[in-house]
Order: C-alpha cells, then structure tokens, then sequence
C-alpha cells in the first residue's frame, strides 16, 4: 500500500482535501447555497441566536450588508424593497430604499427600509426572496417589476439543477472547489471570451445557451407567460398576509435616432395595473420620470443615477404618507379580498 | 461505453480489483467478458462483427501455422456469432434484429466453416495461401459492407449519371459498427504476421479474443501486433505499484488531452466548419488552429487513456503519437501522428508493394497507393481520400528539392527545423482544413476566406483566438516539460514535486471543462 501512495499523488490529495476543509470550514457561510443561484430560500441571510438577522453577500446574491431585528418593534414602519439591479442601486446608500428611510424619518415615522433587491433577478427569483422576506413581519413590501431578467431566471434555474442529486455524473462536483471551478471557467472564460452566436451553435449543454438559443417565438410567450404567472403569485403570496404591497413598474429610456429620448414600460404600466386592488397598489416609473431630463435621472438605458434615486424615493415617501391608511402607517392591516388577484390583460 | 462518462470511470476500477483479483484463465475469462461488456455499451448487435473476425482470424491463422482444428470444434465456432444474433433476438428484442439476420450469420458460418474444411484439402503453400486469403476476404467483406458499401454504389451511381444513364436508388441503410477499422486491421495484422512466420499462431482461444477485443485499444487504438500483445495477455504478471501508478498518470494525461483541449477546440472548431458560417482570413486560420489542437487533443487524448487503462492491467500498448507537429517533414510526421496506423500500412501495404526497393517513380508510386488508401480507411468519402491524396503528394514532393533539403537528423534538432518545422506546420494544418471539410464546396470556401481579411465578415475574432490560447497553452507547456524525455505523456522523469504540481494543474483543468460530453473523433473510423 506504501508503494502505491506516491508523494506526488498524496501531494495533490493533500492539497485538495485541504482546499475543500478549509473552504467548508472557515467559508460555511459565503458557500451556502452557492450553486443555487438564488434559488436557495436561506442563501444571504443569517438568522442569529440573539434575535437580529443579518443580510451578507453569499449563496449568489449580494445582499448590500444590513441588519435588523427578526421581529419587527411594534412603532416601526419596515418596508421591504424586491427587486432587480435597478432598486439595489449604485451603493447602499444612494438607492431609493435608504433615501425612502430617511425621508420617512425625516416627518416623524420611524420608519426602516430593508434592500432586499438583488442585481439580474425577475419575479421566479424575487418570489423565492418574498417568500423568506414575509417572515420578518413586514409593514409594506415594494415589489419591482421588470421584464428584463426572465433569461437569467431561467438559465440560473437551470444551472441550480445541473448537478442535483447523487448520480455518479454528478459525483465531482460535489466537491465544492470542483464545482466552483467549473462554474468560474463557464462564466469568466466561455461567456466572457467566446461570441454568444458560437456559444450558441457549440455549447449544447451549457445552460445560458439554450435558454437564449431558444429564439422561437412560441419559446419566448412561454417565458413571459412564467413571469408574468410568478408575478401573479407574488401578489397573491402579500395578499395572503394581508399586507400592502406597493408594485413599481420599470421603464427603459429609449433613443432612436432623429427622435428625443422617451421611456417605454414595455406593457409592465398595465400588467401592474391588472394586478392592482385593495391592498396592492402601482407606482409607474414612467410617470415618476416622465417630461423630467432623463440624462439627470438615468445612468443607461434602465438604471438610476442618485438623484434618479433620490426622486424616487421621494416620489414613494409622498404616497404613503397621503395614503396612510392603505399603506398600513397606522398600524391598520388591509382586508384581503375572497376572490384572487386579477389575470393580467394586454 | 466512452472512456468520458461516468460508466467508465466505475467500470474501470472494478474491473481492475477483480482482474488482478484473478488469476490464469479465470483472469483472461473475465478480460474478454469484460471488453464485450464495454463494445456492448454501444450496440450489443455488433459483437457478433467482432467474434466473426474472432473466429475467422483464429481459425485461419491456426490453419496457417499447420495446426487443424477438430471439424467439430471449427463448425461450433463458426456458428457462434449466429448464436448470438439467435441470443439477441429472442433476450434483447429491442435489438431490433431479426430472423433473417440470425439465418444470414448462420448460412456466412457454415460457408466459412465448408470453405475452411475444404482448403485443408489443399496442401503446402497454395493452402496457406489460400487460408490468408480466407481471412483477408471475410474480414475485408465485412468492412467494405459496413463502412464502404453505401460510399462505392453512391459513387457508382455519380458516375453512371454522369454517362447519361439513370440508376435507381440502392443505398440501404447501414450503421457503422464502432471500432470496426481498428480491430478489423489489428486483426488482419496478426493474420499476415503468422502466414510470413514473423508472429506464431495463437492456439488459445481466449487469449486470441482477448487480444481481438481488448476494451482498452479496441474502438480506437493503438493498432496492435499479435506479437506484442498476445504474449502480454498471456502471461502470469502478478501486480506492481508501478502498473497503476504509471497508469493513471496517462489517464489523467489522456483528459486532459480530451476534456480541456480537444472539447474546448470544438467550440471554434465547430462553429468554423458548421454550413453557412460566414469566414474571413482570420476565422479560417483561428478555425483550422483549433482543429489541429483538437483533433491532436482528442486521438491522443484518448491513446493516452487507452495506454494508461492497459498499462493497469500491466499491459504495454505501443506508442501512437511523438510530438506530430514537431514533424520536420511528411515522412517524420507518419513516424509522429498515429504511428501505430503509419506502421500497419508500412509492413502490410506500401513494403509488400515495393516499398523503396524498386525504382524511384515505382518508389513513389507506392507512397501515393499506401497513403490514398491510408485516407481511404479514415472514412468512406472522397474528401478522406483527397486528404490521403494531399498527403502523398506532400511525401513525393520531399523527394525533390528544394524540399528534400529540408530533411534532418532522426533525433537531433538543427538550425533548418526553424524553417522545416514551421513549414510542415502549415502544410499539416491544409490538411487538416481537407480532413475537417464536410464536402468539396465547403473545402474551397475555406480556401476562398484566406482572400479576404476584412473583419466586417464575420465575428469579431479576437477574444475567441484568447479562448484558444487558453486552452491550448497549458497542452504546450506540457509538451515542453516532457520534450526531453521524448515521451509526450510521460510524467515520470519529473521530479515529484514538479509531478505533483502538474498533477493537480490537470486535475483542476480537466474538471473545470468537465461539461462536455462528446464522443472521441476517431469513433467514426
């Protein structure tokens, strides 16, 4: 047997093991739900014994750091924003949800504002969010909705399958610096250096390329008609809990060359407004915006400079404080409707 | 079953504790048990092709060396590959065969087995001769019906149109048995090699089906030589470290090869060759690169892991690749890029034809025969035998200056190989962009990209040609490392630290590609 353990073979034994240990040891927490990608309900949070939840970056979704009590004190107002990159914003500090905070504290309510919001997250994903969010007795919960991240739902959805279960296929990559190998190589070598057209024809199994390879119109509906059922769901999952629930539908600025700049909602003004009911309200980001200049609000196409941020926030705080009664201000809980939420129509 | 899947990798270790777990026959038994496992992985039906060349091969070749079978013995042979067709019909109806084929297997067994009792009538050296010739028909039908035959009548029909006439459609549809070209001409090898008296007959069954279907080299290679291996199985070896030491550092060389160079190759090389590809200058060239990394990566890749399986079992396959884009000129690289094919059309083709005994145009000549059939056996169809045809005009023309003078030492590197080198270097890759070409058209629009640089053509290039780089650096640094050693895939001259380094490099390269999941290239020879 000591003949037939090399030094250079125990040399990478060791070198592995020890990588694996110390990663699962002194990185538990950053490497929990890792390879779910967002689809893991605990990843970013961390419930501690002495009553206090901690958000972190881990398990693929970089939560901005924050902390709050698991149960809400009884003369605060927590509002819970859900949402892509557009809500997280360019720091913790110059998005909506802290400027809301501070615009709320600013006429007496004591008020906090958790930023849930993670970058390339659509409604699949912002459901399995909500779903852990409503647990921490939340007073109102603001919901983005956009149309941009069906493809990244999909395929991460996909990738959170890929080695699932215990198939000897799957046997190497459960070992976690193999899998995190793995993933890096797919993501900074193929995605960044080979042309999505070659990825498309070549990589059968690589799941970004099918999900975008799908270029069939029929394909496509479907994708929408998943986001837009999961954006049903989600509305309904807040009405449940007999809480308000304020959705904004985005908008991208357009440029077309001969023509000003204008900002289209790509039908979201009236799916949030089919969502609509007691207890569910819409603010439309195109109205916010709308006759303003846009390059003093919006950094590209569909994020938000601070000061985009900061009249949003604005925008949010006048709303809630001319309709305290709908927004649960004073302690009032919205009466759920029978009948479920309306079917979105276009 | 693939060396790349997950069977394998359990197959492999649980044939190696019981097979060094046995002894003797028991040993040889489950060998043969073993491979027809691992040749069933792909289509069951076909076993009865590998032990009808069982059957022929070693009935023949104990013909030749004078020993005669009992006509008992020889009909109960003769009839097995029709029992197992009978076998597949009636447990494996999924087979799809059918009583026709069963009845087809049986009447080609008792004509082999009444040509064969009717040949020992003969005596001397017109029997010998005729017994060769038994078994170079039986197994070159057998061949030339599965890989060949929809090839010649599509030809014949091309042809007959083209003088006016109007045939009818006769194609069938045939599958090309996996592995057919290795283990058909491993097979024919051992057969000339006893009719010439260079090899002895093999008088044990077993051990000839184990060597006719050995797992490790049957669908790919390397070609062996009954000399070589039969002796090998045969031996009582008992277990030494060194026998998996060496051999799972070759396996790991062997996925390396495979899974992080020749797969990732394919993504450039694929997208390049795919129909209707839009090419510039650029794109040919990065396309043409990328296959000749992938292709290398893929054949030798899996050598080494065929290598490297054998050598566990204590068994030493030959050596198939030595640095081939080293190759100073065409003769150096068939010495370089599957040798062990290079040998068989050496010893069993080009020197029976003359080789370089007769005169130079005869000489010539049969360089030309041996190499377009050597394209010939890559693949029915005429861009392999263009390909072949390339590269015999690529030997004739080293015959003659300026470019015979580009000719080195064997062994030693000299101040011309900055030029000879380099030079065979892009005369390899044209071959290569004929080998990779699906049809004549698509052939010459690869030609035709190399006149146009225009970058407004196709793709953006560069990333890509990063892509490249990054999966090709690593197999070079490799190369370098084991240049001295003359030994590609050899690690054991390292000293261990630097072993062990390059050890984990590959295990960490090989699992970060370990998506894919593609057949070797050299299957479908």
């Amino acid at each position: 047997m000591k003949k037939l353990v090399t030094p250079a073979f125990l040399m990478v034994l060791v070198i592995l093991v020890v990588a694996e240990v110390i990663a699962r040891l002194f990185f538990a927490q950053d490497i929990s739900g890792r390879f779910a990608y967002g689809y893991d309900p605990q990843a970013g949070f961390s419930e501690r014994r002495d009553g206090t939840v901690k958000l972190f970056r881990a398990g693929g979704r970089r939560f901005h750091p924050q902390a709050f009590s698991r149960h809400r004190p009884p003369d605060t107002y927590r509002i819970m924003v859900i949402g892509d990159s557009v809500p997280r914003g360019p720091s913790f500090k110059q998005a909506y949800p802290w400027l809301l905070r501070e615009d709320l504290q600013q006429r007496q309510v004591k008020a906090e504002c958790l930023n849930l919001a993670l970058p390339g997250y659509g409604a699949r994903r912002c459901q399995v969010v909500l779903t852990k969010a409503l647990e921490f007795e939340p007073s109102l919960i603001i919901i983005h909705v956009n149309d941009t991240n069906k493809w990244e739902d999909e395929r991460e959805w996909r990738r959170s399958q890929e080695f699932q279960g215990w198939h000897p296929r799957h046997w190497l990559m459960k070992v976690f610096i193999f899998r995190r190998l793995y993933e890096a190589k797919q993501e900074k070598v193929f995605w960044s250096l080979v042309p999505e057209e070659i990825r498309l024809k070549g990589a059968v199994r690589d799941a970004d390329a099918q999900v975008a390879a799908s270029k069939d119109p029929a394909e496509i509906a479907a994708r929408i008609r998943l986001a837009q059922e999961k954006m049903v769901e989600n509305v309904a999952l807040v009405r449940r809990q007999r809480l308000p629930l304020l959705l904004i539908s985005q908008c991208r600025l357009e440029k077309e060359p001969g023509q000003p700049p204008y900002l289209n909602d790509y039908g979201l003004d009236a799916l949030c407004a089919a969502l609509t009911g007691p207890g569910v309200y819409h603010l439309a980001m195109r109205e916010v915006f709308r006759g303003s200049d846009f390059a003093t609000y919006f950094a590209d196409t569909g994020h938000l400079k601070p000061a985009g941020h900061q009249l949003l926030a604005q925008t949010i705080c006048r709303k809630i404080l001319t309709e305290q009664a709908h927004f649960g201000l004073n302690g009032l809980k919205v009466a759920a409707e029978k009948e479920g939420p309306p079917a979105p129509h276009y | 079953m693939s060396f790349i899947s997950w069977q394998y990798l359990l197959f492999l270790p649980l044939f190696f504790v019981l097979y060094w777990a046995l002894s003797g026959k028991r040993r040889l038994l489950l060998l043969v048990a073993a491979s027809y496992v691992f040749y069933a992985f792909w289509d069951v039906r076909f076993l009865a092709l590998v032990m009808t060349t069982t059957v022929v091969d070693f009935l023949c070749a104990l013909s030749l060396g004078g020993h005669r079978p009992a006509p008992f013995k020889v009909l109960l042979l003769s009839l097995a590959p029709a029992a197992w067709t009978g076998v597949c019909y009636v447990f494996l109806p999924s087979s799809g065969l059918s009583p026709w084929v069963m009845g087809l297997a049986a009447g080609l067994g008792l004509l082999f087995f009444a040509t064969h009792e009717a040949l020992w009538a003969w005596g001397g050296e017109s029997r010998r001769r005729y017994f060769l010739l038994l078994s170079v028909c039986f197994c070159l039908a057998i061949l030339g019906f599965f890989k060949y035959f929809n090839f010649f009548v599509e030809s014949a029909r091309t042809l007959l149109t083209a003088a006016g006439l109007q045939p009818g459609p006769v194609l069938l549809k045939i599958i090309l048995p996996i592995g057919i070209s290795f283990y058909t001409f491993q097979s024919l090898g051992y057969v000339f090699d006893v009719y010439r008296g260079i090899s002895p007959a093999c008088e044990d069954l077993l051990t000839f089906a184990a060597f006719d279907a050995f797992f490790p080299q049957m669908v790919s290679g390397p070609i062996e030589r009954g000399r070589r291996l039969i002796p090998q199985l045969a031996a009582a070896r008992p277990f030494q470290p060194l026998y998996l030491q060496d051999g799972l550092s070759l396996i790991l060389v062997g996925f390396f090869k495979k899974v992080f160079v020749a797969d990732n190759c394919a993504v450039l090389t694929n997208y390049v060759f795919a129909p209707g590809t839009p090419l510039n200058g650029y794109w040919a060239v990065l396309g043409v690169v990328a296959f000749a990394f992938q292709i290398y990566g893929d054949f030798s890749g899996y050598t080494d892991i065929a290598r490297g399986s054998a050598k566990m079992l204590g068994i030493d396959l030959v050596e198939n690749f030595r640095f081939p884009y080293l190759a100073r000129n065409p003769s150096d690289f068939w010495s370089r890029w599957h040798i062990s094919l290079s040998n068989w059309f050496r010893d069993y083709l080009y020197i029976p034809l003359g080789g370089n005994r007769e005169s130079r145009w005869q000489t010539l000549r049969n360089l030309g025969v041996t190499l377009l059939l050597a394209g010939l056996w890559h693949g029915a169809s005429w861009i392999f035998v263009l390909w072949g045809a390339y590269h015999g005009a690529l030997l004739i023309a080293y015959h003659f200056p300026p470019l015979n003078l580009l000719a080195g030492k064997e062994d030693r590197f000299s101040g011309r190989d900055l030029i000879a080198v380099p030079l065979m270097w892009l005369l390899i890759l044209v071959g290569w962009a004929i080998f990779r070409s699906a049809n004549l058209p698509q052939l010459l629009g690869w030609f035709s990209a190399l006149g146009h640089w225009q970058t407004s053509l196709a793709l953006p290039w560069w990333s890509s040609c990063g892509w490249l780089v990054f999966h090709t650096a690593p197999l070079i640094l490799l190369q370098l490392l084991t240049l001295k050693y003359h030994h590609e895939s050899g690690l054991r001259h390292l000293p261990w630290p630097v072993k062990g380094l390059v050890y984990l490099l590959l295990v960490l390269l090989v699992v970060s590609s370990s998506e894919q999941d593609r057949e070797f290239i050299y299957f479908q020879f």
